[in-house]
């Protein structure tokens, strides 16, 4: 079956395979045909901006497949990726609920399904559903756990050599590589983006993975990073 | 210490006021019986980071400093809270550890509520949930104004001509 960007588009969340496992879609089923009657599924090409910051919240953006880049701008101009958004995830939601200015500026790093839910109708199913509520209240506790975590990378880690550290300490773990002795990520940022990322330059992250490699802690093989060395890496991380 | 300390929620004079406390009779009835009421002295810690998220705090009266900490004893200080507030609650929402420190900068009456309790009145009281969906979206915009100061790299100084 055709479909854009190649992606296999679910159209109903009803039939959806995943959704038990996904935290924010996993609603009950009264829940569920009131969000099924009011969402609209939405394909997008890589580099689509769903929402830039400081524009009006029309409504939320919920993340089926493909991965988001979430960033935020700092008052002297310049850009923070703050996350990578994963399937599962809810975007724009602080903004539609409160009704303030998107926060975050969200762009496409892959094709992406993406579920829209215009405002109006998303705060009137809040009103009308208890347990959405308690979505939407998990996700948010979530996103502030994320921001926290954030502010400690960036605000109490001494060096760039750290910071980026940690970055890629926390990237092995998140892959599920927690145990193994050498790690392999596909890294799918650019330098500019990771330096975005941690708050330094594009040169000092060039620098750096020159280092590392230098150091044997990593290894480069086209756009696969190897983790050769995880302790000396996590001493580095925590130094 | 300013004696503050109001039998219960329903009788507080600050009821109507405070976002959080403006709620029915019969929800701030359930809430006095779930809760206990402490007064606590300057410098008294109610949370801290990674402990695992016993229930929330209602900032009845006095000023808390919210923190982040790293492991070496630095700290960064996210916000500063006055009345009305609720404290751990994005902790106590998703079950995983505060996020910050909590510690009392002046003497402070605090509301605790313990989880199961709180989840419990939520799920029965609509209105509570959903002002705390609005707090929790305020907790983040916070956050966020303050990765926006934090995170901007080091901008080079610019040679005099």
């Amino acid at each position: 079956m055709r479909s854009p960007y190649g992606l296999d588009i679910v159209e109903s969340c009803l039939s959806c395979k995943i959704r038990e496992h996904r935290l924010f879609c996993d609603l009950p089923p009264k829940a569920l045909e009131t969000f099924e009657n009011i969402k609209f599924a939405t394909a997008y090409p890589k580099g689509a901006v769903l929402f830039v910051e400081g524009q009006a919240p029309r409504g939320i953006f919920v993340l089926c497949k493909g991965r988001v880049k979430l960033s935020i701008g700092s008052s002297d101009g310049k850009t923070l990726i703050l996350k990578i958004a994963e399937p599962g995830e809810v975007l724009g939601l602080s903004a539609t609920v409160s009704g303030k200015p998107y926060e975050l500026t969200a762009e496409t790093l892959d094709p992406c399904q993406v579920n829209f839910i215009k405002r109006e109708d998303f705060i009137r199913f809040l009103r009308d559903h208890t347990d959405a509520c308690f979505k939407v209240a998990e996700q948010l506790s979530e996103k502030y756990n994320s921001a926290c975590h954030e502010i400690r990378s960036l605000g109490l880690a001494h060096s760039a050599a750290e910071k980026l550290a940690q970055l890629l300490i926390e990237w092995c773990n998140h892959n599920g590589q927690e145990g193994k002795p050498e790690a392999r990520l596909k890294i799918a940022l650019t330098h500019e983006e990771i330096a975005q990322m941690i708050g330094i330059s594009r040169e000092t992250v060039t620098r750096l993975f020159a280092d590392f490699k230098r150091k044997q802690l990593i290894q480069l093989k086209g756009s696969t990073l190897v983790v050769r060395n995880r302790a000396a890496l996590k001493a580095l991380a925590n130094s | 210490m300013d004696a503050f300390a109001p039998a219960t929620c329903l009788q507080c004079p600050m009821r109507g006021e405070k976002v959080f406390c403006n709620l029915s009779a019969a929800a701030l009835q359930e809430l006095d019986i779930v809760r206990s009421v402490g007064l606590y002295p300057k410098a008294t810690t109610l949370f801290a980071e990674g402990r695992a998220p016993r229930g929330v705090f209602i900032l009845c009266s006095g000023r808390v400093r919210l923190s982040i900490c790293s492991d070496k004893g630095k700290s960064l200080t996210l916000k500063m809270v006055g009345a009305g507030e609720v404290l751990g609650l994005s902790a106590t929402i998703s079950g995983k550890a505060y996020e910050v420190t909590a510690e009392t900068v002046v003497p402070s009456q605090v509301v605790f509520v313990p989880r199961k309790e709180f989840l419990r009145f939520l799920r029965e009281h609509r209105d509570a949930a959903l002002q705390v969906v609005q707090f929790l979206t305020q907790d983040l915009y916070v956050a966020y104004d303050r990765v926006r100061s934090i995170g901007r790299p080091r901008s080079r100084r610019a040679r005099p001509a």
